[in-house]
């Protein structure tokens, strides 16, 4: 966060009759940064888009944009472009002047907006389908012509709002890695809104992990990855076993061995640990290491490079276990195996959670 | 692309050909007759059209429609998208409303515009617009009301506000060209609406081109159906233009820009 700020929302709060959708939401962008919105569907991400975009009015708080209040600016002053989640073309118009319509908006001439128009429909790669219609265009053609509409006017900021969720997943990921490209090209501040925790890691500077209203984690996607704040964040983001454990002391006990819990709160008693697949490491049956338990393969999952495997513990649990497919090849259901857990501080959650 | 229309098709044009050309043809046969001579002619034509009150009411109806048309453009339009866009609250109070001009006798509305409406408004003409607009209220709403639930509304609306649009610009250059196609229908519900009205303007006591036609009619019965006849053809011929001018620019466009 070298560039200064860009975009700051400071204590916005929004409240649907009975159920806050924003809850004192803060967040700061910097300039040319993309930060993605990533939370459950409910959480207030939407909300969080459409109040900067000025679609929804808050009920306190503020949003500021390079340091100017613009939370009583009409929408269609805050020049702002947005990508919706719905297909949002306008179906009169083709795609060349739907690109054009902002500019038309801001009274530019008839010629440097065409120019602009193609010119942006060449950076998403379909000048050739200028003269389309939207009924013309595929779903991800479509979504590319919004986009290409929403920069032409060169946004301050530019509001993504599930983009992609309306597409198969193929297109889904070319586009998302073509949104970041032209995001880096254009050094344009960008919010991206999205349920999919894999899109939001793969294309954004910093993840905001949202929870009824609040930011719980903003980081680097490896950040939020690799030290998640809370329970919630952990598996939120990623895949993560569930496995029954006590806290004894400063420890805390999964299937009978000790480990070092990485923050111990007020958890005591029976309480979750959480531990990532790939943390779990697949052992001949025969080993007798100190921190290996026994266990039963269940199933194996090939997905390409990596398989999961899943295993049935002696307690009864089942552990999922993500390894290199050429290291699986040799396991089979009821094969009888080891299992250690390679992390060295455990994440832990309170028992009764999920 | 072109398909042999099918033969019960054939048989519903020929068959509804039959229903309107038969006693609109026998109508124009005999508005031609010259009982004088025994030929044909157009003597009763000349003779409508050389009556001095002919231009006044044939103008004062379609200046009546023109402003009913406008009220439905200007008014209808932004209000029904406006109950679209925010205004789930009043619909089903709009649905009831709307459907009203239906139930009330026109006898019941013409009596009650006599007795509340405000005596400088009774003096001119122009208020029966407001009546017609009115009166096509049941049929214009619901064209309008099915379009606009046809198309992502409020995304559209949204994306115009983002990209500098706005609520003039979203109405005006967005949603009525997006529902064009009802927009024109609406309109065209109007302006034949109030074209044809009798009964109201006839209970109101104000003369226009269709209670003129009665009028006259009752002094000269073969110029009457020679009016008829004027009158009829000139509302068909009226609407196909409109409609041709309407359809060979959305052609226009679609084959200018593919």
């Amino acid at each position: 966060m070298s560039n200064p700020i860009d975009l700051e929302l400071r204590a916005v709060t929004k409240r649907f009759a009975n159920t806050l959708a924003l809850d004192d939401f803060n967040l700061e962008v910097a300039k040319g940064e993309l930060v993605a919105l990533l939370g459950p569907s409910g959480c207030g991400k939407t909300t969080a888009l459409r109040i900067i975009a000025g679609l929804e009015k808050s009920n306190g708080g503020q949003v500021l944009l390079k340091g100017n209040d613009i939370s009583k600016l009409p929408a269609h002053k805050r020049h702002m472009g947005m990508v919706f989640q719905q297909y949002s073309l306008f179906p009169n118009l083709t795609a060349e002047e739907n690109v054009a319509f902002g500019l038309r908006m801001q009274s530019v001439g008839s010629k440097p907006r065409k120019g602009k128009a193609l010119e942006l429909l060449e950076l998403v790669g379909l000048s050739q389908l200028a003269k389309r219609y939207p009924h013309e265009m595929s779903g991800g053609q479509q979504q590319r012509v919004a986009l290409a509409r929403a920069l032409a006017i060169e946004p301050s900021v530019l509001l993504l709002d599930e983009p992609l969720s309306a597409l198969d997943a193929k297109v889904r990921t070319s586009l998302r890695e073509e949104i970041r490209r032209l995001q880096l090209e254009l050094g344009t501040t960008t919010i991206f809104v999205t349920h999919d925790q894999e899109e939001a890691m793969a294309i954004s500077d910093r993840v905001a992990v949202m929870s009824k209203g609040r930011i719980e984690q903003i980081d680097a996607p490896d950040v939020l990855y690799n030290s998640p704040a809370s329970a919630f964040v952990a598996s939120f983001v990623g895949q993560m076993n569930r496995i029954p454990a006590l806290i004894d002391g400063v420890d805390v006990v999964i299937l009978g061995s000790r480990f070092k819990p990485s923050v111990l709160g007020q958890a005591s008693g029976a309480v979750n640990a959480l531990v990532r697949p790939e943390s779990i490491r697949i052992l001949p049956a025969s080993t007798k290491a100190a921190a290996a338990f026994a266990a039963r393969v269940v199933t194996r999952s090939f997905l390409g490079p990596v398989s999961q495997v899943t295993l049935r513990a002696e307690s009864g649990e089942l552990i999922h276990a993500l390894m290199p497919s050429s290291e699986s090849g040799h396991l089979h259901a009821g094969d009888d195996v080891a299992f250690e857990i390679t992390d060295t501080k455990i994440l832990i959650e309170a028992a009764h959670v999920g | 692309m072109k398909r042999r229309p099918s033969l019960s098709l054939l048989l519903a044009v020929v068959l509804g050909g039959i229903f309107v050309g038969l006693p609109l043809g026998s109508a124009a046969e005999y508005s031609f007759r010259t009982p004088a001579t025994g030929g044909y002619g157009f003597d009763h034509y000349i003779w409508f059209f050389t009556q001095e009150d002919f231009g006044t009411y044939i103008g004062l109806s379609a200046w009546l429609a023109v402003i009913s048309a406008a009220l439905t453009l200007f008014v209808l339009v932004p209000t029904v998208v406006w109950l679209n866009l925010k205004g789930q609250f009043f619909r089903p109070f709009m649905d009831f409303v709307t459907l009203l001009p239906l139930v009330i006798p026109v006898v019941a509305l013409a009596i009650g515009a006599q007795t509340s409406l405000p005596v400088e408004w009774q003096e001119t003409e122009l208020v029966l617009s407001f009546f017609y607009f009115v009166l096509a209220l049941p049929y214009t709403y619901r064209t309008l009301d099915i379009g606009l639930r046809a198309i992502p509304l409020s995304t559209l609306t949204e994306a115009a506000r983002s990209l500098g649009a706005n609520q003039l610009k979203v109405i005006a250059l967005v949603l009525t060209p997006v529902v064009r196609g009802a927009v024109v229908s609406s309109v065209f519900i109007t302006l034949a609406f109030s074209l044809g009205e009798f009964t109201l303007t006839s209970l109101l006591h104000w003369q226009t081109f269709t209670t003129w036609v009665t009028y006259i009619s009752q002094s000269n019965i073969l110029g009457a159906i020679a009016l008829s006849v004027f009158s009829i053809v000139g509302a068909i011929v009226l609407l196909m233009i409109i409609g041709l001018v309407t359809m060979r620019r959305t052609r226009k466009t679609v084959v200018e820009e593919v």
